[in-house]
């Protein structure tokens, strides 16, 4: 029953994004507070280099992951915890279900995870007959919709509230209302059950910490706590980078991470798990699973140019500060990691041809890397990517993109480095030119690669007398009229 | 000790807006400053960099190292320019020969944005202008975040003579230009582009200034598609202005 | 599936050292070490009780917005009288009977709550856990915990589980309130990790810091999403014995 399709590409998604007006005022609105306020709890910072320090701590991590990997596992197991390590997305997924089958369950209930999205856990669990529900409101929103989520914070921020509205009065039964606190009461009366009598719970990892051998989950709702509290079973799905050394490393983080993704001092609720619960106690997990998943990761590891993004804490800032991203919205980017994050690990993840319109389709302005809590050089790396899409770069098995661009910067090349050629060129431009000045003086129409240009703007005409030549000539003037040898009427 | 400075006219300005060229001759030439304009420049190499391309790039970086060699100053009417050249050439020359590399940073400490220069290396914050009229700033990305310069313009701007600066909303979000971005994916730039006007014009200015002529191109382009009655100009017309009409 | 010793040699290699030779994390103490916490655990064992009293003046003003109510009581009797007071005051929200359930901790049992009148129903978790707690628990619309430390800076208490001290107990019923000693408050997170660095907790633990909420409607925000929609903590100053 879904309404929901894909788009066929990010320039069509982007297209949608801007025509729909709902989209359009929730990401101002978003933008303007979350984005703004981001940058104001930098400014607000009892210790202003505390993202310096971060970075620094995150990448002495990940230049030692196999180290800090290897004590959180120890740690992990010591508190009879189980621990899985997933290469691909496949066996992360795989085993998710082999812990379901073991353990006969029949209701699982998700806590907000991207990295579960990723592996595509949902689907063989339901596949297999196994209900699973989400259980954040917003993903519980966008899963009745049958829809992608559009930010790693707030899934539904693409949704207004007469939507969600006539979605819970069709799913829910309930009378329609559009009052936010009315719908949320609807969704925590549909979803209490649920939560309460899941077998099993499967979440994410915001940031374990190696030295305590705990995963830690970050959240407002509450229904984090309750899949993994409730059921008997709890999986925790992590990213093999999103891991703290010390718990000094991780009240940093933490303290980053509220701050830059929703401009709290601290979430509502920050639990800290390790291994099942006591026996004996009435609530708590029998067994406790660990899933440390690769899935490329490891692949981004190994390079130096593009390391720097397992850092990534995913507060999802970035997405509310960037000017391209707000005008386009989440599901533009075809990927569930949208945004300026989005576009340099999808792309890494996926496949760069693939992706290569996430490489190219932002302007570089440098709002992502200004409000990143742990300095992310995004548009370094997005660089990094539309360098390979140019000349090709077998070891991440990319190839040249757009050869005709490849050759006209080629015969730009030409152009540039001999100031000889460059003069001519745009001298043969300027006659070329005369036929499409308008009345206006402007140039409204072009064709070829440059038609795009034209399509919503006018373009100045090139100078009747370039900066050079007007300086050339005034060079002329005041040699003649310095008095020196006469000047034969020397031309231009 | 006359300051001395070659002059680094970006491509942009120099076929398309060589009014802005001689409006920066004109200011730094009162200020007593000595010109020179090696004629063979071309481009710093920026469209092609920022595409990717950073071979060909490298090749119009090195014309452009080897032309400023022995400048003592280079200063560019154009935030994204200068920092091409002060944060990406090293990156491009950081494996080549130390002699290559010398000079590379040599050429590359020596760059300099218009009303930097003016600010920072003369220490003037006030030319000789007259400019009655309602202003408004827009700040470029690579200026702003990248050269970390938002109040020597303003500075500069609000010592004019009869010029009323306003702040837009908003001022330092990006117009959208981006280079081949906009091409690639005019609507995506169209609407930001668009914004940014929307905010020009809600903030009551009869102009728009700025440092970068590849924005102001961007914005006066959609500015005369809209048929809108706002004017751009850079900020070097604005501070060579001495005529009582704008 | 892969071995965890081939999943951790193929990301060494992947940094670029040996991809057979493991790396003993005993070799890397800088990547494992922290700032040294003596000077905050003197500050907060050397802080008054005035001190306290004033960090509780902060606690209050941080719970505020987060539409955590904070009491003040001299006592555990004063506690009690409040406790009554909320109970009273507030209504079930899934079940018809006022049911409430404790934490088996010496500062409940102090409280002496089976004697109030208008919870019909306690529910006394025990040590060991009696089988029941789990539905009692649901069925209860307000739970009662005793958090081992408050930090004031914000608003947050921490909740440590322990056999008798389950997690559901602060999570599932409708309504939370905290029993906090005044001596456990803290100024700050920074005190906090200090005193969990030296006690480490043997299970799971959570920092609380009101009740449950949501922004995912148009981001406006919404108190009461899956946890408590209403929480309290009763601030007891325990005169020393």
């Amino acid at each position: 029953m879904s309404n929901f399709s894909a788009p066929s590409s990010y320039t069509e998604g982007a297209r949608r994004g801007l025509a729909d007006d709902t989209l359009q005022k929730n990401l101002q609105h978003l933008q303007n507070c979350y984005g703004r306020g981001a940058f104001e709890q930098w400014a607000g910072l009892a210790d202003p280099d505390l993202r310096d320090k971060v970075k620094r701590r995150r990448m002495e991590t990940l230049d030692n992951l196999d180290v800090v990997l290897s004590v959180l596992i120890d740690n992990v197991r010591e508190k009879n915890g189980l621990v899985y390590c997933a290469r691909t997305a496949e066996e992360a997924a795989s085993y998710c279900l082999e812990v379901a089958r073991k353990h006969s369950v029949k209701l699982v209930v998700k806590g907000k995870s991207m990295v579960s999205a990723e592996i595509g856990v949902d689907t063989l669990l339901q596949n297999e007959g196994i209900e699973v529900v989400e259980t954040d409101l917003g993903e519980y929103i966008v899963q009745l919709r049958q829809e992608p989520p559009s930010h790693i914070l707030g899934p539904s921020v693409h949704l207004n509230r007469r939507q969600v509205g006539r979605l819970f009065a069709d799913k829910l039964g309930i009378e329609y209302s559009d009052d936010p606190p009315t719908l949320t009461k609807a969704a925590r009366k549909a979803l209490r059950h649920k939560l309460l009598h899941a077998d099993m719970g499967i979440t994410g990892c915001n940031i374990a910490c190696a030295e305590t051998g705990e995963i830690s989950l970050v959240s407002n709702e509450g229904n984090i706590r309750m899949a993994t509290t409730m059921p008997r079973v709890h999986v925790a799905l992590m990213g093999l980078e999103r891991v703290a050394a010390t718990m000094e490393d991780h009240r940093d983080l933490l303290n980053l991470l509220t701050r830059a993704g929703a401009l709290q001092k601290i979430s509502t609720y920050i639990s800290f798990n390790g291994g099942p619960s006591p026996v004996g106690d009435p609530d708590g997990p029998e067994e406790f699973h660990l899933v440390l998943i690769d899935n490329g990761r490891s692949k981004i590891l190994a390079d130096p140019e593009f390391r720097e993004v397992l850092a990534c804490i995913r507060c999802g800032a970035c997405l509310n500060v960037c000017p391209v991203y707000g005008r386009i919205g989440g599901h533009a980017y075809k990927s569930i990691y949208s945004g300026p994050i989005g576009s340099v690990l999808t792309p890494l993840l996926y496949g760069i041809n693939l992706h290569a319109d996430l490489c190219k389709g932002e302007s570089l302005c440098g709002a992502c890397l200004d409000v990143c809590p742990v300095n992310n050089d995004l548009p370094r790396m997005l660089l990094a990517l539309r360098n390979k899409l140019a000349y090709g770069d077998p070891g991440w098995q990319t190839t040249p993109h757009k050869p005709s661009e490849a050759l006209a910067f080629k015969f730009w090349r030409m152009l540039v480095t001999k100031g000889a050629r460059y003069r001519f060129a745009l001298a043969t431009c300027s006659l070329i030119q005369r036929p499409f000045i308008a009345e206006n003086g402007m140039i409204a129409k072009l064709f070829g690669p440059a038609a795009a240009w034209t399509k919503d703007r006018d373009l100045p005409p090139l100078a009747k007398q370039s900066f050079r030549s007007r300086w050339q000539r005034r060079k002329k003037e005041q040699h003649s009229i310095n008095g020196d040898e006469d000047d034969n009427g020397r031309g231009q | 000790m006359t300051p001395k400075v070659s002059l680094f006219i970006q491509c942009l300005v120099d076929s398309l807006y060589p009014d802005v060229g001689d409006a920066m001759v004109s200011v730094l030439e009162q200020l007593g400053v000595s010109l020179d304009y090696p004629e063979a420049q071309t481009c710093c190499g920026q469209p092609a960099f920022n595409s990717g391309y950073s071979n060909e790039a490298k090749a119009a970086a090195r014309h452009f190292i080897e032309l400023f060699a022995d400048s003592e100053a280079i200063v560019c009417p154009s935030g994204s320019c200068v920092h091409m050249v002060r944060h990406y050439y090293p990156v491009l020359f950081g494996n080549e020969d130390e002699a290559t590399r010398k000079l590379t940073d040599r050429v590359a400490s020596r760059c300099y944005e218009f009303t930097e220069y003016l600010v920072d290396v003369l220490g003037v914050d006030k030319v000789k202008a007259r400019f009655p009229a309602r202003v408004t700033y827009h700040d470029s990305c690579h200026l702003l975040r990248g050269l970390k310069i938002a109040e020597q313009p303003r500075r500069l701007l609000s010592a004019v003579d009869g010029l009323e600066f306003i702040e837009m909303n908003d001022s330092d979000i990006c117009c959208g230009f981006g280079g081949t971005f906009s091409v690639n994916y005019p609507d995506i730039s169209t609407a930001m582009v668009d914004q940014k006007i929307d905010n020009i014009i809600a903030s009551g200015a009869e102009f728009v200034t700025g440092c970068d002529v590849s924005c102001l191109m961007n914005i006066q382009g959609r500015v005369s598609r809209r048929q809108e009655q706002i004017k751009v100009k850079h900020i070097a017309e604005i501070l060579a202005s001495s005529e009582a009409e704008p | 599936m892969a071995e965890v010793n081939d999943f951790i040699a193929h990301i060494r290699s992947a940094l670029g050292f040996s991809l057979e030779n493991p790396r003993d994390p005993v070799q890397f103490p800088a990547l494992f070490s922290s700032a040294d916490t003596d000077e905050v655990l003197d500050r907060i064992s050397s802080r008054t009780r005035e001190d306290k009293q004033q960090l509780v003046v902060q606690f209050r003003e941080q719970a505020a917005p987060l539409k955590l109510n904070v009491h003040e009581a001299a006592e555990f009797a004063g506690a009690a009288k409040i406790i009554d007071d909320i109970i009273r005051e507030s209504s079930p929200e899934f079940s018809e009977a006022k049911e409430i359930i404790l934490h088996d901790h010496p500062d409940i049992a102090a409280l002496s709550l089976s004697n109030t009148g208008d919870a019909q129903i306690v529910h006394h978790i025990t040590s060991p856990t009696n089988t029941a707690a789990r539905e009692q628990t649901i069925a209860s619309y307000i739970g009662i915990t005793a958090p081992s430390w408050g930090v004031a800076d914000t608003a947050t208490v921490l909740q440590v589980t322990k056999t008798g001290l389950p997690r559901s107990t602060s999570l599932v019923p409708s309504i939370h309130i905290g029993v906090l000693r005044l001596e456990n408050m803290l100024a700050d997170l920074i005190e906090l990790y200090a005193v969990l660095k030296q006690n480490p907790p043997d299970s799971s633990y959570v920092f609380i810091s009101g009740p449950s909420k949501t922004a995912d409607i148009e981001s406006q925000l919404v108190h009461g999403a899956h946890g408590p929609k209403e929480m309290h903590v009763v601030v007891v100053d325990v005169s020393p014995e």
